[in-house]
């Protein structure tokens, strides 16, 4: 497996008031393509805004990023986005699907924000990685006729329509009942086999368990790179 | 970049967004709705009006005509009147003499109201001695099978001829018995009716009473009078060669100041200096009417204005409403790879179909407007349909609504785009 990321002495500074607030205070790591991580720490550890520099929302206050081989640390907005809608996928603890979208309409959502996007491919892409998530048979619902392990699923097809490089999963399974927490850890999983880096950020053991690198950030430092 | 393909998805769910919430949008339209509707209604309505004014200064012999009326002497003049012997046709020769830009002038002599009589059926109305060139200035004639009006022999033998209005021919004959030929009595002496002067139509508009012989309305007064050689007038009635007034009718609107200085000039040269009489012509009364006109649209215009304004405003409102409620929505939006471009146009074009569809319902609004006027005014005075809906108005309408909305989506969708994705998720 090549390299996707590689990070070199990442900060990120808070301003708040007077008080500078160091999120994130010299950070190196390397990811792989295909690699199956999980970023643990308490809250305000700086794993929160280690995955909003990695999945292109933010921009660090100095470091250096190298993502497929380009030094994407102080990109434009625009270009931002386009990282976002190209290569990287978000799966929120809170689902975050738009409540008046459909099931379909919410999968094909980032398909929508690219240059070349067409209705029929976007739907075509939609309709594929809602079979791989097994939500084929949901496709003109709303998000509130689902359920919490459903709206998952659907998410976590959203997150892959647009064939990303990694996918981000906040706190995946934290409104999910335990039924629920298996399956939707296994298809998480299950994208390692195309190649694509998951990297799931949490506070629970049981959820990291699962991946084969454990990485644990504490005051905006990896205190620990565990290999399982 | 296809500019295309990103509207379409940003209309689309601009119309979502406007179902999702239809009392609301509804209501953030209303300013809209009356913007357009009072704009579209009142060019259209002023539009009709001006419209009608014309046809009246039309009927009225147009404005090429000139009217010259006798006149009381202003008061520092008073105690020189016997200078003057008033307007007589000795004024009618010089003006013909040496005035070439008119073309016709008729001398009048209102001789009153006064009584005529036919077999026990009587009317009053007005008298007039005039000469032939009565028909080239008031724009009247006689249509064939109607007899003649008054001709050169009979104002120089001030023959006892008489010319019906319309209506006075139905009020004096029964439907069965032909006018012409027939001696009347004007005010006591016989007159032989030789000729019916054609009925005036509202000259374009509708007269609605069809019951009334001779048209009705606010044109009756047109249809009415009767006509007399101005010579035999002034030896059989007034008694002296007093005219009343003088119309003139010249070639060349564009003529008319000029005319009408030149008309004065003339007058007063022959009145030693004496201004007993006074000029006017229907420029005057067209002006007034444009007068009216600049009124109606300048107070109308305002609350168009106003209401547009105001609409603007409330689609602004409920646009950075809509924004508060949806900044989760803009994040996950921004997450997944939109520009803030693409929100800024998701949130105009928001704005733009809320506006648009206000639009539309002031321009249906704005027909049942002038349908109502137009009911009103036909109730109260029996002329046609005053005012018609033009397409281009309502084009003019639509676009207006349009921009409000653009205008006022500019600053709430600038906000949407300007927003931090990362705040905008975390945002409860």
């Amino acid at each position: 497996m090549g390299s996707l990321v590689a990070i070199r002495g990442l900060h990120k500074a808070y301003h708040m008031g007077d008080e500078t607030v160091h999120a994130l205070d010299g950070v190196d790591l390397d990811f792989d393509r295909g690699e199956y991580i999980a970023i643990l720490g308490p809250s305000g550890s700086g794993k929160s805004t280690l995955m909003h520099i990695l999945g292109f929302m933010d921009q660090p206050t100095s470091g250096s990023i190298i993502f497929e081989g380009e030094e994407v640390s102080s990109l434009g907005a625009d270009r931002r986005a386009w990282y976002r809608s190209n290569r990287v996928g978000f799966v929120f603890q809170s689902f975050n699907l738009l409540p008046r979208l459909t099931v379909l309409e919410n999968v094909a959502l980032p398909l929508l924000y690219r240059e070349d996007s067409d209705r029929e491919a976007n739907e075509a892409a939609a309709k594929h990685a809602l079979e791989r998530v097994g939500m084929l048979h949901r496709l003109e619902h709303r998000p509130s006729q689902l359920s919490g392990g459903e709206r998952q699923r659907v998410a976590i097809a959203r997150a892959i329509v647009g064939k990303p490089s990694i996918v981000f999963a906040d706190e995946p399974t934290g409104n999910l009942d335990v039924k629920n927490v298996d399956r939707i850890l296994d298809l998480l999983g299950s994208l390692l086999a195309e190649g694509i880096t998951v990297i799931v950020v949490t506070h629970d053991l049981g959820v990291a368990a699962r991946a084969r690198r454990i990485i644990t950030m504490r005051a905006g430092k990896v205190q620990e790179d565990r290999r399982q | 970049m296809k500019i295309f393909d990103r509207l379409r998805p940003a209309v689309i769910n601009g119309l979502r967004e406007l179902q999702a919430n239809k009392v609301r949008s509804l209501l953030s339209m209303s300013g809209i709705i009356l913007g357009v509707a009072s704009l579209v209604a009142m060019v259209t309505v002023v539009q009709g009006m001006v419209g009608n004014f014309r046809q009246f200064v039309d009927a009225m012999g147009g404005i090429e005509k000139i009217a010259v009326d006798r006149q009381t002497l202003p008061k520092e003049q008073e105690h020189l009147a016997e200078l003057s012997e008033g307007i007589t046709l000795r004024d009618v020769d010089q003006i013909r003499a040496t005035i070439p830009l008119i073309r016709n002038i008729s001398p009048e002599v209102r001789v009153g109201w006064e009584k005529v009589v036919y077999e026990g059926r009587e009317a009053i109305t007005l008298i007039l001695g005039c000469t032939p060139d009565y028909l080239p200035v008031a724009k009247r004639w006689i249509d064939p099978g109607q007899g003649r009006f008054i001709s050169d022999l009979d104002i120089l033998h001030r023959t006892d001829v008489v010319i019906l209005g319309s209506s006075i021919a139905a009020d004096l004959f029964p439907p069965n018995v032909d006018p012409l030929g027939k001696v009347i009595r004007v005010k006591g002496k016989r007159f032989t009716v030789v000729g019916l002067l054609n009925n005036i139509e509202g000259a374009g508009m509708q007269i609605r009473s069809g019951n009334s012989k001779g048209g009705g309305g606010m044109w009756r007064w047109r249809n009415s009078g009767v006509f007399i050689p101005v010579t035999t007038a002034t030896s059989k009635f007034t008694g002296n060669d007093h005219l009343t007034g003088l119309g003139l009718r010249i070639a060349d609107a564009n003529d008319l100041q000029h005319t009408v200085d030149q008309v004065e000039r003339s007058l007063l040269q022959m009145h030693h200096g004496l201004k007993d009489f006074n000029i006017s012509t229907n420029e005057e009364t067209l002006e007034s009417f444009k007068k009216t006109e600049s009124a109606f649209k300048l107070s109308l215009g305002g609350v168009a204005a106003i209401s547009l304004f105001i609409g603007g405003i409330g689609i602004m409102n409920v646009m950075l409403a809509s924004i508060n409620e949806r900044i989760r929505e803009i994040g996950v939006r921004k997450a997944v790879g939109a520009r803030g471009s693409d929100l800024f146009l998701q949130f105009l074009a928001e704005a733009a179909v809320i506006s648009v569809m206000g639009g539309v319902i002031g321009l249906s609004v704005s027909m049942g407007i002038v349908w109502l006027m137009n009911y009103i005014l036909t109730q109260a005075i029996p002329t046609q349909a005053v005012a018609t809906l033009d397409w281009k108005i309502m084009a003019q309408g639509l676009g207006f609504s349009v921009i409000v909305g653009l205008v006022a989506g500019v600053y709430p969708a600038l906000r949407a785009a300007k927003l931090d994705p990362i705040e905008a998720l975390r945002h409860e």
